[in-house]
């Protein structure tokens, strides 16, 4: 029996207590405007819609919302990672119109979302 | 990898509609979609005709996204039925690369589980579900390698409609523990769809497990769509096919020996 192990072990548990999810809002008609502010109001109505007002209560932050692209960057803790990606999933209508969120990209790794390997183009 | 499989995509005349709808499914990264022709048996004289050829569809199919291959593109028959004797098994199923049933009743749900030849059992999503899933005609599909199949734009269009999917899909999930279950779209519309992943992640809404539910869009599909091809081959064993020649070619033949003819009359 050594005194001192000559080697440490490390295990690495993901440290990260948020994910990162990169959405795309589609809305039918390409002619409406939204900003940063009703876009949160538009997710947490759909959170509502599917989980009620406790169901609903969790935090989340959109870091980054591009109004001309729709794109956004949300953050989210992730106990609260299934209900917010659900709750995108099954929105189906903005003010009555349809429309549909696409999840880019998820990651617990903020700077994952800086690129995406899928559309890497190699010359 | 396993690849993702839709394996519902309403059929519309609409050409440039259905085009679209499969663009964006590939685009979404599926592999494989079905093009879904639904019969009602309930209305007299329903003929099932045979399906278009999709090579009709495109010219060039559509890119699958993260995969460099064009996309696959199949048919499907969905049977409304609500009477044991209108279902029948014909020579028009062969044309179709999967069938589906829609049993009304809890009769026929068990006559589709135990004994009729199709690949998927539709689940009511749209109206609650009229009988209990019992468990030995669950089990009884389970071990003939039967898929339930939910869909879930209903589930996207309509807060009822969320709340009958969501309680059906948790009392099947009850009796069949997450096993052969796979989730479809039913889109009729690009903007219906969503992603493989979504899904993967929508499944756990329905009660099924991680692994479940990814494989509820990927392996399960796949085993449905080998269960379908089992259908043309004798016990899956022997497979006889024709030879079928694209329409174009063979309207070029028919002309040709015209032609001919009249080369043959004027010399």
């Amino acid at each position: 029996m050594g005194e001192h192990a000559s080697y440490e072990r490390l295990v690495f548990k993901n440290a990260s207590v948020y994910h990162y999810m990169k959405i795309d809002l589609i809305l039918e008609s390409e002619d409406k405007r939204l900003n940063a502010a009703h876009f949160k109001q538009l997710i947490i109505s759909a959170l509502r819609d599917l989980y009620g007002e406790i169901g609903a209560a969790f935090p989340f932050d959109v870091l980054k919302f591009e109004e001309d692209t729709l794109t956004a960057v949300l953050r989210v803790y992730n106990s609260g990672l299934v209900k917010l990606w659900s709750a995108l999933t099954l929105l189906g209508s903005y003010h009555s119109e349809p429309c549909a969120v696409r999840v880019t990209q998820v990651s617990p790794f903020l700077l994952a979302l800086s690129g995406n390997s899928r559309e890497l183009e190699l010359d | 990898m396993a690849v993702f499989v839709d394996l519902n995509i309403s059929h519309t005349v609409d050409k440039k509609r259905l085009q679209n709808i499969i663009e964006t499914a590939a685009h979404l990264g599926y592999s494989t979609v079905a093009i879904n022709h639904v019969v009602d048996l309930q209305q007299k004289k329903q003929e099932i005709g045979k399906p278009k050829c999709v090579s009709e569809l495109f010219d060039q199919f559509p890119i699958v996204q993260g995969k460099s291959r064009p996309i696959k593109v199949l048919n499907r028959l969905t049977l409304v039925v609500s009477e044991a004797s209108h279902f029948r098994p014909t020579n028009e199923f062969k044309s179709y690369d999967v069938v589906a049933v829609f049993p009304k009743t809890e009769k026929l749900f068990h006559a589709a589980c135990m004994s009729f030849d199709v690949d998927i059992i539709c689940i009511a999503v749209t109206e609650k579900q009229p009988f209990y899933f019992k468990r030995p005609p669950v089990n009884g599909a389970i071990d003939r390698g039967v898929f339930f199949e939910i869909s879930y734009v209903p589930a996207i269009k309509d807060s009822t409609m969320r709340r009958y999917t969501i309680s059906n899909s948790l009392s099947l999930m009850e009796t069949c523990k997450g096993k052969n279950v796979i989730v479809s779209s039913g889109a009729e519309k690009p903007l219906e769809l969503r992603g493989p992943y979504d899904i993967a992640n929508l499944g756990l809404l329905f009660g099924l497990s991680e692994g479940d539910a990814k494989a509820a869009v990927s392996t399960n599909c796949r085993a449905v769509l080998l269960h379908g091809e089992t259908r043309k081959t004798a016990l899956g064993i022997i497979h006889t096919m024709k030879k079928i020649e694209p329409t174009a070619e063979r309207r070029e033949e028919e002309e040709a020996p015209v032609l001919k003819r009249a080369r043959t009359e004027a010399v």
